[in-house]
C-alpha cells in the first residue's frame, strides 16, 4: 500500500525534528529555563507534534502527541507507524489523562507512617537514592533482593537486567494480569515448542478469507487489539469483493464475538475439543486440500469426533459444517486466545487450535500466521516476556519464607491482580524492605516503604519493539514530549545513578552517564541500515531522525515464515479442563473478561476511560454480573439486582446485568475495577473478580488457570442502578419510527 | 337605556326569589359599598397565618431557585431524553389557569351573560396572577437564565438577534401581550370601584385608591369612555387569548416528537386551559366566598352557571382528547404505538388513569345540579380537574419526552426537590398574590353588581310581576 | 475560496465497526468533553458527542449483537435549528449543523426536537480537577454548565486544515480533514469528507447499496451516512 506523505504529516514531522535543539534536551539534562526564552519551536498557540510510543498496554503502537505551550494536549496514533498506522484504541487516546492525573505522586516519599498507613513524607531524589543504596549495600546476598515488573520499556528491561545480573541477583520476575488474561506467556511457549522461536505469532487477519477465533479477543485487549482492528476492517471490507467470514468461540458473547459472523458459546475448556474434531473431519474427509494433510494425520489419532462432539455440546453436523468452511476456505486461520490460556487445559487447547494452521497449511502464507521478522533490530528483542504464574509462586514462597529481604516493583500491580489465593498480600508483608517505582499510590505501593516515582510514559524515554510485531521490521522509540510536571525521577536514571554510587562490577555494568547515553548507543546501531525507512549521514541526524519518526522500520514488509520442520510428529493429547469448586456447591463458571477501557485495572485512574462504556452492556463507572436470563429467571433475580457471588476462594457482590449472549452456566464479570487504592476515580468503585479465582495453573504452560474457578450465586435482595448509557427500556431494540 | 325587553317569566315562582337572585333585595347602593369593602379590613390572625405560611413556602422556593441557578439543571430530575419536567408542565398549567379570566370576562361580556358579574374581578386577578406565575417557568428552566436578555430584540453591535422562528419567541410575545392586555382589563375595570374605595377608606388605602383611581369621578362621559375601552378589550383580547395556548401547544407540535406532533394540539390545549381555568376559578371562589364571607354575592345561581361552564369545556376537552388520541391509536405508527402502550398499560399507566378520571369524573358530577350548587361538593370536582389537568401536562411534557425514536436513548423522569420546591413556590406565591390582592382592592366589582342593578327591574304590569332588562351596554 | 461550498458528511461502515469506544475517548479528548460521573450516567445525564448504540437480535443462543456508533447527524433539514430562540444552533454553509455555546442560554428545545437525541446538556458544572484542566484543547471552548453542546465533526480540525491549506494556496485534498473519532478509529469504519466532490471517497461510499441514513423516513437528510453490516459492497 502506498501511502502519501500529506502536508500535515510533514509539518508533524519537522516539529518532531527540532526537538533536537528544543524542549527534549532540557528535559533530559533539566536546566531551568524562563518561558520569555521558549525552545524555538514553540509558537504561542501553535501546536508541536512529538512522536512517541502508547505504553498503556504492552502493543507498543506509535503516537503523535499535539503539544501547546508546553501541555499535552491529544494523543494521536503515528500515521507512520506500521503497526497501528495512525490509529489508536480508547486506552491509547486516554493517556493525557495518566500525565495530568490528579493523584500523581510529586516526588519521592517514604511511608512514614508504616506500610498501608498512606502517610508519605516527602523525600530529596538524594535522600532516597541513599536509601537505596544502603538497602543494597547491607544486602547478606545479592540473591536477597528481587525485581517484579510489569509493563517495562524495553530499555529498562535492558538496564535493570544487566543491574541484577552485575549485582548478582537474578533476572527480573515479569507478571502482569493483563498479559495473563491475553496468554501472552502460554502464547510464547506455544510459538517455542512449534517454530522453535519463543515469540508471538502476526495472524494476517486482513487476508484471512475464514477466522476461526476461540476465545481470542482481538478487536478489544488481546495482543494487539489496533493493529487487529485495522486488520480486521480489511477484511471486511477491505478485500476485493470478498468479505471475510469469522467465528468465534467464547462462553460469553464479548464485542469481538458481536462483530463475528457466527458467535459459538462454546463450554469453557472445550475450545480444543472443537478444534481438535474440526481437524479430524478435515482429515477424514479429505476436506480442502488434501494434499497438505499427510504429515499431520498422527496429530489427530487419538481424536474421536462423536467424543468430541459430546464433551464440547455442539453436534457433530455442526462441527462438519465449520470443518468444511475452514477447509474449504483459500485462507483460512484459527486463533488461539487468552481465554484458553486461562483454562486448566490451555496448552493442549492452544495447540489443538493452532493445528489447524498447520492442517490447512496456513503457516507463512498470505492470510495465514506470522512472525516477526527481527532484521535488523535483532539487538533490540529483548522483550520482557511475561512469565508464568508458576515462576511469579516460586518468588511469592520465597518472600513468605523470609528469603527476600529487598523488594523492587516496577509497573506491576500484584497486590490486586493476583487471585487472593496466591497469597501475595501476605508474602509482602514478610518482606522487610519494599519499594516501588509506581507514579500512583496503588494496592502494591500503599504496601511498600519506599516510593520512587518514575516519570509518566509522555514524560520519559524509551523504545519498544512491538510484540506481536507489524509486517515490518520495526522498534517504536519514546520521548519525553512535555517536561516532567513533578519531581519524579527515570526508573533507568535511578538505577544508573545507583550503579554508580555502589560502583565496582555494577558501576562498569552500567557505564551510561543517563539513560538517554544508553538510548542514543543502542539506537545509532540501526544508522546505516538500507533496509530502513529513512536515512540519516551522522548517526546524531539518525538519532534525531528515529525520535522524529517515532522509531524505526523497514521500508518494505519482510514477512518471517515460521519454520516448522522440527514439529515432533505427535498425537495432541485430548485434556479434560479441570475446574476449582464442587460443581454441586458450585453451579456456575466464573468468567472473568478484562474490560476493553480499564484492561485489567489500570485504567481505572483515568476518567476517561471510567466513563467510556462497556460495548456490550454500555455500562460505565462499575462492576456488574453477567448472567443470562434464563439463570437470572432461576435465581430469581433482574437488572440491577444485587447478587454475591462466591466462589472457593472469596466473593464479591455487585449488580447484574441480563445478558442474553452467555451461556447460562457461566457467569461473566468484568475485571479492572475494584481498586482499594489508585486515586480518587478508582477507589471503592465495584470489586475485583480475581480476587475470586483460584491459583491453579495449566500443568503444560505454568500459566494462571483464570477461568477454571466454579462460583455460586446468592441474591441479596438489594438493588443498586447501574451507570448505563442503554435504556432499559428500550430492550436493545433498533431505532424505530 | 335604550330598548328594552320582556322576559317571560315562570308564573309559579315568587318574585321574592327572583329578586333575591338578582340583588335586588332591600340594600342601598351604599350598603353594597359596605359589604364588600368590610371584609377586606376584617384581617383575623388565620389570614397572617396563611400569609406567613405561604411566604415561608415561597421563600423556600426562591432558595430552591438559586441553588438550582447556582449547580446547574442537574439538580433537577430532568435528563437526556425528557429534556423539560416539572418546570414546563406546571407553566403550561398556569398559562391554562390563566385563561378562565378572558374567558369570563371578555367572552361573557360579549355574550351579555349577567350571571358573571360578582365573579369578574375574582377571575380577572386569577389571570394576572397565574400568567405571572407562567412567566417564571421561561426563565427557571433556563440553563444560564442570566442571559435571559438575548431572548429579546434590542439593538446591539454585533447584530444578533432572536429567532423569530422559535416557538419560544412566539411564547414570549403571546405571554407578554397577554399578561399586559389583561392586566390593564383588570386594572380599567378596577377604576370605578377603587374611586368607590377611596371615598369610603382612609389613611393609606385612600392615598392608594387616590392615585390608582386616576380622579375617577363617575361623570357620564367616563362611563362612557370606560365602556367602550372595556368593549374594545373583550374583543381584542380574545384572539389574544386563543393565541397564547395555541402557542404554548406548538412548543411541543412544531417538532417531530410522536404524539406531540398534532395538528390537533392547539385547540386541544386552549380546550384544555379553559376547563382548568374555569375550575380553578370554581375553586377559588369557593374558597374566598368562605375566607371572607362573601355569601351574598356570591351566590349558588353563579356556581350554578359556573358549573354549567366548566361541564361544557370539560366535555369540548374530553373530545379534543378523544379526537386526538384515537387517530394516533389507529394509526399504530411505532414509537406513538410505544407512547400510548406506556401511557394506557406501562409505567405511566398510574398518572394516565389518574387523569383520565379527575377529568372525568368531574364532568359526571357536574351534570347534577346539586354539585354545581353545593360549595363543598363543587370544589371537590373542580379541585378533582385541576389535578387532572396538571397530570395531563405532565403526561404531555415528560411521558412523551421518555420514549422517541432511539430506543437506546429512551429514559425515565422522576421530580427532585428542586422541581417540586419550585413548583409549589408558584402555588403558594400565587395563593398569596391572591390573598394579598384580595385584601387591597375590591374582591366584588361593585359598579358592575350595581350597573346590573339598573339593569333589571320587575315592574308590576296589572297583577303580573314583570322581570324586564335594559341594554345598557 | 472553492466555487462550490463543501458538503462535510460522515460515512459509518456497521460491517468495520467493532464497538471499541476509541471514537468516544478521542472525541472526549479532542472536544474537552467534560466526564460526569457515576451517580449523572444512572440519571441519564451522560455526556459523549458519540455513542455506540448495541442492539441484541434473537434470542440465545441464537442471538447477535450489532454496533451502531450515533452522533449528531448533522441534518440538513434539523429539527433542531428552528426552534432555538437564540439562533446558538444554526446551519453553516457547509452543511454542518453549528452549536455556538456562547449564545446557549439553555432552554433544550433543540433537545426536545432532536429525533436522534445526540444533544447532549451540561447539567451541572463540568469539572476538571487539577491538573487535569491542562489536557484542555484550546481550540475549543470549555463549555459551562446550562447549556447544549453536541458533535460538530470537530469543526476546529476542518478549519485548522482548511486555514493551512489556503495558506499554502490550495485546497484541502480528500483524506486529509479528519474529525478525531476518524483519525483514531482503528477498523476504519469512520470516513469523514465533501459529498460535493465526486471523486472523495465518501461520495464513492455513499452510493453503496448498503448506505442508508438513520430514520431517514424522518426527512431530516442527515450528514452522517451508514453503510449496513455484514453484507459485501458488491
Amino acid at each position: 500500500m502506498t501511502k502519501r506523505v500529506s502536508r500535515r504529516d510533514f509539518l508533524k514531522l519537522t516539529a518532531g525534528a527540532t526537538v533536537v535543539t528544543g524542549l527534549a534536551p532540557s528535559v533530559r539534562r533539566m536546566v531551568l529555563e524562563p518561558y520569555v526564552q521558549p525552545p524555538e519551536e514553540v509558537l504561542p498557540g501553535e501546536a508541536t507534534w512529538y512522536a512517541s510510543t502508547c505504553r498503556l498496554c504492552p502493543a507498543g503502537c506509535g503516537i503523535i502527541v499535539r503539544v501547546i505551550n508546553g501541555r499535552a494536549k491529544k494523543i494521536e496514533g503515528n500515521p507512520h507507524h506500521p503497526l497501528n498506522q495512525g490509529k489508536l484504541c480508547a486506552r491509547g487516546q486516554a493517556g493525557l489523562q495518566i500525565l495530568y492525573n490528579p493523584d500523581r505522586l510529586k516526588n519521592a516519599v517514604l511511608q512514614s507512617g508504616g506500610r498501608g498507613s498512606l502517610k508519605f513524607e516527602p523525600l530529596y531524589w538524594s535522600e532516597a537514592l541513599d536509601i537505596l543504596v544502603d538497602k543494597l549495600e547491607t544486602l547478606s546476598n545479592p540473591n536477597r533482593v528481587a525485581f517484579l515488573g510489569g509493563l517495562m520499556p524495553s530499555h529498562l528491561y535492558k538496564l535493570t537486567t544487566r543491574f541484577l545480573s552485575s549485582f548478582g541477583s537474578s533476572s527480573p520476575i515479569i507478571y502482569d494480569l493483563h498479559s495473563a488474561l491475553e496468554g501472552r506467556n502460554s502464547t510464547v511457549q506455544l510459538s517455542e515448542s512449534l517454530f522453535g522461536s519463543p515469540e508471538l505469532p502476526i495472524y494476517d487477519l486482513a487476508n484471512a478469507e475464514v477466522i476461526f477465533s476461540f476465545g481470542a479477543n482481538f478487536l478489544e485487549t488481546w495482543m494487539s487489539p489496533v493493529s487487529q482492528s485495522h486488520a480486521f476492517g480489511t477484511m471486511r471490507q477491505g478485500q476485493l469483493g470478498g468479505r471475510g467470514f469469522l467465528v468465534h468461540f467464547e462462553p460469553r458473547l464479548s464485542a469481538t464475538a458481536a462483530s463475528a459472523d457466527e458467535w459459538i458459546p462454546i463450554k469453557p475448556g472445550a475450545e480444543g475439543y472443537v478444534a481438535l474434531a474440526i481437524g479430524r473431519i478435515i482429515l477424514e474427509e479429505r476436506l480442502g486440500q488434501a494434499s497438505s494433510h499427510r504429515p499431520y494425520s498422527i496429530l489427530y489419532q487419538n481424536v474421536d469426533v462423536q467424543e468430541m462432539a459430546d464433551a464440547s455440546q455442539i453436534p457433530v453436523e455442526v462441527l462438519h459444517r465449520f470443518a468444511r468452511i475452514f477447509a474449504d476456505a483459500d485462507q483460512a486461520i484459527a486463533i488461539p486466545g487468552g481465554g484458553l490460556a486461562g483454562q486448566h487445559n490451555g496448552g493442549t487447547s492452544m495447540l489443538a487450535v493452532q493445528a489447524l494452521n498447520l492442517l490447512s497449511a496456513q503457516i507463512g502464507r498470505v492470510g495465514g500466521v506470522f512472525l516477526s521478522q527481527p532484521g535488523p533490530t535483532a539487538g533490540f528483542r529483548q522483550n520482557p516476556n511475561p512469565g508464568s504464574f508458576e515462576n511469579l509462586s516460586i518468588l511469592i514462597e520465597r518472600m513468605k519464607s523470609g528469603e527476600i529481604d529487598l523488594l523492587l516493583i516496577y509497573g506491576t500491580n500484584p497486590v490486586f491482580e493476583l487471585p487472593t489465593s496466591a497469597g501475595f498480600a501476605e508474602a509482602i508483608a514478610s518482606v522487610p524492605y519494599v519499594i516501588s517505582f509506581s507514579q500512583f499510590v496503588d494496592e502494591t505501593a500503599a504496601r511498600a516503604d519506599l516510593i520512587l516515582p518514575d516519570h509518566t510514559y509522555l514524560e520519559s524515554w524509551g523504545y519498544e519493539v512491538p510484540a506481536p510485531g507489524a509486517a515490518k521490521p520495526a522498534v517504536s522509540s519514546q520521548q519525553p514530549v512535555v517536561r516532567p510536571l513533578y519531581d519524579t525521577r527515570s526508573t533507568g536514571d535511578v538505577l544508573l545513578a545507583v550503579a554508580e554510587r555502589l560502583g565496582g562490577q555494577v558501576a562498569n555494568a552500567l557505564p551510561w552517564s543517563d539513560e538517554v547515553d544508553f538510548l542514543q548507543e543502542l539506537a545509532t546501531e540501526l544508522h546505516g541500515s538500507s533496509l530502513g525507512a529513512y536515512d540519516a549521514k551522522t548517526p546524531s541526524s539518525f538519532w534525531a531522525l528515529w525520535r522524529q519518526y517515532g522509531g524505526w522500520w523497514t521500508e518494505k514488509e519482510i514477512p518471517r515464515e515460521p519454520d516448522i520442520s522440527t514439529i515432533v510428529q505427535e498425537p495432541i493429547p485430548v485434556s479434560e479442563p479441570v475446574f476449582d469448586g464442587e460443581e454441586n456447591s458450585y453451579p456456575y463458571h466464573l468468567h472473568p473478561y478484562p474490560s476493553i477501557t480499564l484492561s485489567d485495572g489500570r485504567g481505572a485512574n483515568l476518567p476517561w476511560l471510567q466513563g467510556a462504556p462497556d460495548p456490550m452492556t454500555t455500562v460505565c463507572w462499575g462492576t456488574w454480573v453477567e448472567l443470562n436470563p434464563e439463570t437470572a429467571s432461576s435465581l430469581g433475580v433482574s437488572e440491577d439486582d444485587v447478587v454475591r457471588v462466591i466462589s472457593p476462594h472469596g466473593e464479591l457482590e455487585a449488580p447484574v446485568v441480563i445478558y442474553p449472549g452467555i451461556r447460562p452456566d457461566v457467569v461473566a464479570i468484568p475485571v479492572g475495577q475494584g481498586h482499594e487504592q489508585f486515586g480518587r476515580f478508582a477507589e471503592q468503585r465495584g470489586s475485583n473478580p480475581i480476587a475470586l479465582v483460584a491459583s491453579i495453573t495449566d500443568p503444560e504452560t505454568g500459566s494462571l488457570a483464570w477461568g477454571a474457578t466454579r462460583v455460586r450465586i446468592e441474591p441479596t435482595g438489594r438493588k443498586k442502578s447501574l451507570a448505563r448509557l442503554e435504556s432499559l427500556a428500550g430492550e436493545g431494540r433498533e431505532s424505530i419510527g | 337605556m335604550s330598548e328594552s325587553e320582556v322576559l317571560a317569566y315562570p308564573e309559579d315562582s315568587s318574585a321574592a326569589e327572583f329578586e333575591d337572585r338578582l340583588l335586588l333585595a332591600e340594600r342601598t347602593s351604599s350598603e353594597i359599598n359596605q359589604a364588600v369593602l368590610q371584609p377586606m379590613f376584617r384581617t383575623s390572625w388565620k389570614f397572617w397565618a396563611l400569609v406567613i405560611f405561604l411566604s415561608l413556602l415561597v421563600l423556600w422556593g426562591l432558595f430552591a431557585w438559586g441553588y438550582l441557578i447556582y449547580w446547574g439543571m442537574g439538580t433537577a430530575g430532568i435528563n437526556r431524553p425528557v429534556y423539560w419536567g416539572f418546570f414546563i408542565a406546571t407553566f403550561v398549567f398556569w398559562v391554562g389557569i390563566s385563561h378562565a379570566g378572558t374567558m369570563i370576562s371578555a367572552v361573557l361580556r360579549l355574550l351579555k351573560a349577567d350571571w358573571r358579574r360578582p365573579i369578574t374581578r375574582g377571575a380577572e386577578a386569577m389571570t394576572a396572577f397565574a400568567l405571572m406565575m407562567a412567566g417564571l417557568f421561561p426563565f427557571i428552566h433556563l440553563g444560564r437564565v442570566w442571559k435571559f436578555y438575548w431572548m429579546l430584540p434590542y439593538p446591539n453591535n454585533r447584530l444578533m438577534w432572536p429567532n423569530f422562528q422559535s416557538p419560544l419567541m412566539w411564547d414570549m410575545v403571546a405571554i407578554f401581550t397577554y399578561f399586559i392586555g389583561s392586566t390593564l382589563y383588570l386594572y380599567l375595570a378596577l377604576i370605578p370601584d377603587l374611586a368607590m374605595a377611596r371615598d369610603h377608606t382612609g389613611k393609606w388605602r385612600q392615598k392608594l385608591y387616590r392615585v390608582l383611581s386616576l380622579g375617577w369621578r363617575g361623570t357620564e362621559a367616563e362611563w362612557h369612555k370606560l365602556h367602550r375601552a372595556l368593549s374594545i378589550f373583550s374583543v381584542a383580547i380574545i384572539p389574544i387569548f386563543l393565541s397564547v395556548h395555541s402557542i404554548v401547544s406548538w412548543d411541543f407540535a412544531v417538532t417531530i416528537q410522536p404524539r406531540w406532533h398534532s395538528t390537533i394540539f392547539a385547540p386541544y390545549f386552549v380546550v384544555g386551559a379553559i376547563y382548568s381555568g374555569l375550575a380553578a376559578l370554581a375553586c377559588i371562589l369557593v374558597i374566598v366566598r368562605k375566607g371572607m364571607q362573601l355569601q351574598e354575592f356570591l351566590r349558588s345561581e353563579h356556581f350554578d352557571a359556573l358549573g354549567k361552564l366548566v361541564l361544557v369545556a370539560g366535555m369540548a376537552w374530553v373530545y379534543f382528547w378523544f379526537a386526538g388520541f384515537i387517530v394516533e391509536w389507529y394509526g399504530n405508527e411505532p414509537v406513538t404505538r410505544e407512547l400510548i402502550h406506556e401511557e394506557v398499560a406501562g409505567s405511566l399507566a398510574p398518572l394516565f388513569y389518574l387523569q383520565m378520571s379527575a377529568n372525568l369524573i368531574p364532568i359526571v358530577m357536574l351534570i347534577f345540579k346539586k354539585v354545581r350548587t353545593t360549595p363543598w361538593l363543587l370544589l371537590v370536582a373542580t379541585l378533582l380537574v385541576n389535578v387532572g389537568m396538571f397530570t395531563e401536562r405532565v403526561l404531555i411534557v415528560v411521558g412523551n419526552l421518555q420514549r422517541n425514536f432511539m430506543p437506546f436513548n429512551w429514559g425515565e423522569y422522576s421530580p427532585t426537590w428542586v422541581e417540586v420546591s419550585i413548583v409549589v413556590m408558584t402555588f403558594a406565591g400565587f395563593a398569596l398574590l391572591y390573598t394579598i390582592f384580595s385584601r387591597i382592592f375590591p374582591y366584588v366589582p361593585v359598579w358592575e353588581i350595581k350597573e346590573g342593578r339598573l339593569r333589571y327591574t320587575v315592574r308590576r304590569i296589572g297583577r303580573l310581576l314583570v322581570p324586564t332588562a335594559a341594554e345598557i351596554e | 475560496m472553492a466555487e462550490i461550498e463543501p458538503r462535510w458528511v460522515l460515512i459509518v461502515d456497521l460491517d468495520r465497526c467493532t464497538g471499541c469506544q476509541a471514537c468516544v475517548v478521542a472525541c472526549q479528548a479532542e472536544n474537552n468533553v467534560p466526564t460526569v460521573g457515576e451517580h449523572e450516567t444512572i440519571e441519564g445525564r451522560w455526556l459523549h458527542w458519540i455513542h455506540i448504540e448495541r442492539y441484541w437480535e434473537g434470542e440465545y443462543p441464537n442471538i447477535k449483537a450489532r454496533f451502531m456508533p450515533v452522533m449528531c447527524q448533522q441534518c440538513t433539514a434539523a429539527p433542531c435549528e428552528p426552534v432555538c430562540p437564540v439562533f446558538a444552533t444554526y446551519h453553516t454553509p457547509e452543511g454542518l449543523n453549528a452549536q455556538i455555546y456562547n449564545r446557549c442560554i439553555g432552554t433544550r428545545f433543540c433537545g426536545s426536537a432532536c429525533p436522534y437525541k445526540t444533544r447532549t446538556y451540561n447539567w451541572l458544572r463540568p469539572e476538571f480537577p487539577e491538573p487535569l484542566h491542562e489536557q484542555l484543547n484550546p481550540d475549543v471552548t470549555v463549555r459551562s454548565r446550562g447549556l447544549i453542546e453536541k458533535c460538530t465533526f470537530c469543526v476546529q480540525r476542518i478549519r485548522r486544515i482548511e486555514i493551512e491549506a489556503h495558506a499554502q494556496g490550495r485546497e484541502p485534498v480528500d483524506g486529509e480533514i479528519q474529525p478525531a473519532c476518524v483519525q483514531t478509529c482503528p477498523p476504519d469504519a469512520l470516513v469523514f469528507g465533501d459529498l460535493n466532490d465526486p471523486s472523495s471517497r465518501v461520495s464513492q461510499l455513499a452510493t453503496s447499496h448498503r448506505s442508508f441514513k438513520l430514520l431517514g423516513e424522518l426527512g431530516t437528510d442527515p450528514g452522517v451516512i451508514y453503510l449496513k453490516g455484514g453484507e459485501t459492497n458488491v
